[in-house]
């Protein structure tokens, strides 16, 4: 080559040119670019992990609540459970007390009845008794007057005996 | 991925139809790799064109004293009279030169101007990879503030990111946020050095990308540029040298003294290898990736040259392989070496903030 382009030639003029270019790119770099770049990705990462930090907490809080609420659940249901067997109790032993109070009632009230019978029964039998005995009485008395015709008595029986009959009869539909 | 493999296809293609053109063009039967690996005073835009960018000079001469000289273009400044290229110069003597036979034959673009009278005090034109440093600033500005501005409208902030390009940046922005500065310059103190890890990262992988790109030129295969910001680094980490550090350098704690005597120069060299050790890196990955893909496609004229026309055809799909090959290296190159870059910076910067105690001896 004529002249030798030359790949080590010195060149302080290419030096000083460089280094007022690089210099001025480093300060603009730095004012325009990396200032606002590099502080937006600290943001953002220090965001994340906040965030993250603030999902962890809320994850754990959630958790938390989640047992409690079980826990509160689990409890409503003992105590539910609790209330129910506590009803079906008093219920039974209302029902029993009851059931023993009518039964008692019921008893009490046969025998009232029963003994309402038996004194009716023994009313009736007394005023039958008495009946009979009037009508005995009656009978001999007409037995008594009327002596003298065994023809005569014996019809007299069969009378009296066929108004016994219908004097039974009588009395006992004045009775009912 | 079929995509992108043909998108490299066509970069690959490029590149060769772009140089034997440029070739042909800058010096007819000769390719030189280097020619187009490093800096020049033009933009080379084969076989569409050749765009001249302006210089300027500051120059004191014996009548005028100091003053600056700007020049729309390299052949204004020749035609002017007032600068002359350095080699011709040497080789001619005192002669002066044929300034429309310099221009005719392209040769004045690789020229070293220097002042007819007086000297140069510093040449502060505009190379081509200057320009492609400023369209990477342009490019990563432009991404990052429309980024910037997503975010604070709440994309990304109070809602989730959306869209490739912000979710492709952020993963980047987070991996060299939490894998390179944390890790290296702590939690306390990794802020303040955020902004400048990202700034290189960005630009010097813009710049390796750039290089990958029709017409373009990498910015970080030219050692000013690397050396520049690897003096960014430096700065930053002399600037802000704990006691420690500094403690570290001039008197090495738990040694002998003779020891410490021996340890303080090494120390001290040691301050300065670690950059030059950047730009060293950053500036031969860059530049070696570049000669290898244009030596692949020199092959094939190579062998046109050496064994016939037909050669050099058959050779045609064995050199595009290979560039190819070499393309995706370049890619996975860009990337790492903008990694590298950044992770030893914040290492060498770590490494000079920590506070330690020093019970132990080192």
């Amino acid at each position: 080559m004529y002249f030798g382009a030359d790949l080590l030639a010195p060149n302080p003029g290419l030096v000083i040119w460089l280094t007022v270019v690089f210099l001025t790119l480093l300060l603009l770099m730095r004012r325009f670019a990396w200032g606002p770049i590099t502080s937006a990705l600290k943001t953002r990462e220090e965001t994340i992990a906040d965030s993250l930090g603030r999902a962890e907490a809320a994850l754990a809080e959630s958790r938390r609540l989640q047992e409690s609420n079980q826990q509160a659940r689990r409890e409503a249901e003992q105590e539910a459970q609790r209330l129910m067997r506590q009803a079906r109790d008093e219920a039974d032993q209302l029902r029993e007390t009851e059931l023993q109070r009518v039964r008692q009632e019921i008893a009490d009230l046969r025998a009232q009845a029963q003994e309402q019978i038996e004194r009716d029964k023994d009313n009736a039998l007394q005023a039958l008794r008495s009946e009979v005995a009037d009508l005995a009485i009656q009978a001999a008395e007409r037995i008594l007057r009327e002596q003298l015709d065994a023809d005569q008595n014996r019809k007299l029986v069969a009378r009296f005996m066929d108004d016994f009959a219908a004097g039974a009869q009588r009395g006992r539909t004045y009775r009912a | 991925m079929r995509l992108v493999v043909a998108l490299l296809w066509l970069c690959a293609g490029w590149t060769l139809v772009g140089h034997s053109a440029a070739a042909n063009a800058a010096d007819e039967d000769s390719f030189d790799a280097v020619h187009h690996t490093a800096d020049g005073y033009y933009l080379d835009l084969q076989p569409i064109a050749k765009i001249e960018l302006p210089r300027l000079f500051i120059v004191r001469s014996e009548q005028e004293g100091l003053q600056v000289r700007f020049f729309m273009s390299t052949a204004s400044a020749v035609r002017s009279g007032l600068m002359q290229p350095d080699a011709v110069y040497e080789d001619h003597g005192e002669d002066p030169v044929d300034a429309e036979a310099l221009i005719a034959s392209g040769a004045h673009l690789d020229a070293h101007l220097v002042p007819t009278n007086g000297s140069l005090i510093l040449d502060l034109s505009v190379t081509r990879h200057l320009i492609f440093a400023l369209i990477a600033s342009g490019i990563i500005l432009y991404l990052f503030v429309s980024l910037a501005r997503r975010y604070q409208a709440g994309i990304g902030r109070e809602q989730a990111p959306r869209g490739v390009l912000q979710n492709m940046f952020e993963t980047l922005i987070i991996f060299l946020r939490d894998k390179v500065a944390i890790p290296n310059l702590g939690e306390d103190n990794y802020e303040r050095y955020l902004p400048y890890l990202l700034t290189a990262f960005f630009f010097i992988l813009t710049c390796n990308l750039l290089g990958l790109v029709p017409f373009g030129a990498t910015a970080t295969s030219n050692l000013n540029i690397t050396a520049a910001l690897a003096a960014f680094t430096f700065i930053l980490t002399q600037v802000n040298g704990s006691k420690d550090h500094w403690r570290h350098v001039f008197w090495p704690p738990g040694m002998p003294v003779l020891v410490k005597f021996l340890l303080i120069p090494t120390e001290i060299i040691g301050l300065f290898t670690k950059p030059i050790a950047l730009a060293i890196r950053l500036f031969a990955n860059l530049t070696a990736g570049h000669l290898v893909i244009l030596s692949l496609i020199g092959l094939i004229f190579t062998f046109a040259e050496m064994f016939g026309p037909l050669a050099g055809y058959g050779v045609i799909p064995v050199s595009l392989g290979f560039v190819l090959f070499v393309f995706c290296l370049e890619l996975l190159i860009a990337f790492i070496q903008a990694y590298i870059f950044t992770i030893l910076s914040a290492l060498f910067i770590g490494m000079a903030i920590a506070e330690h105690s020093h019970g132990e001896a080192h």
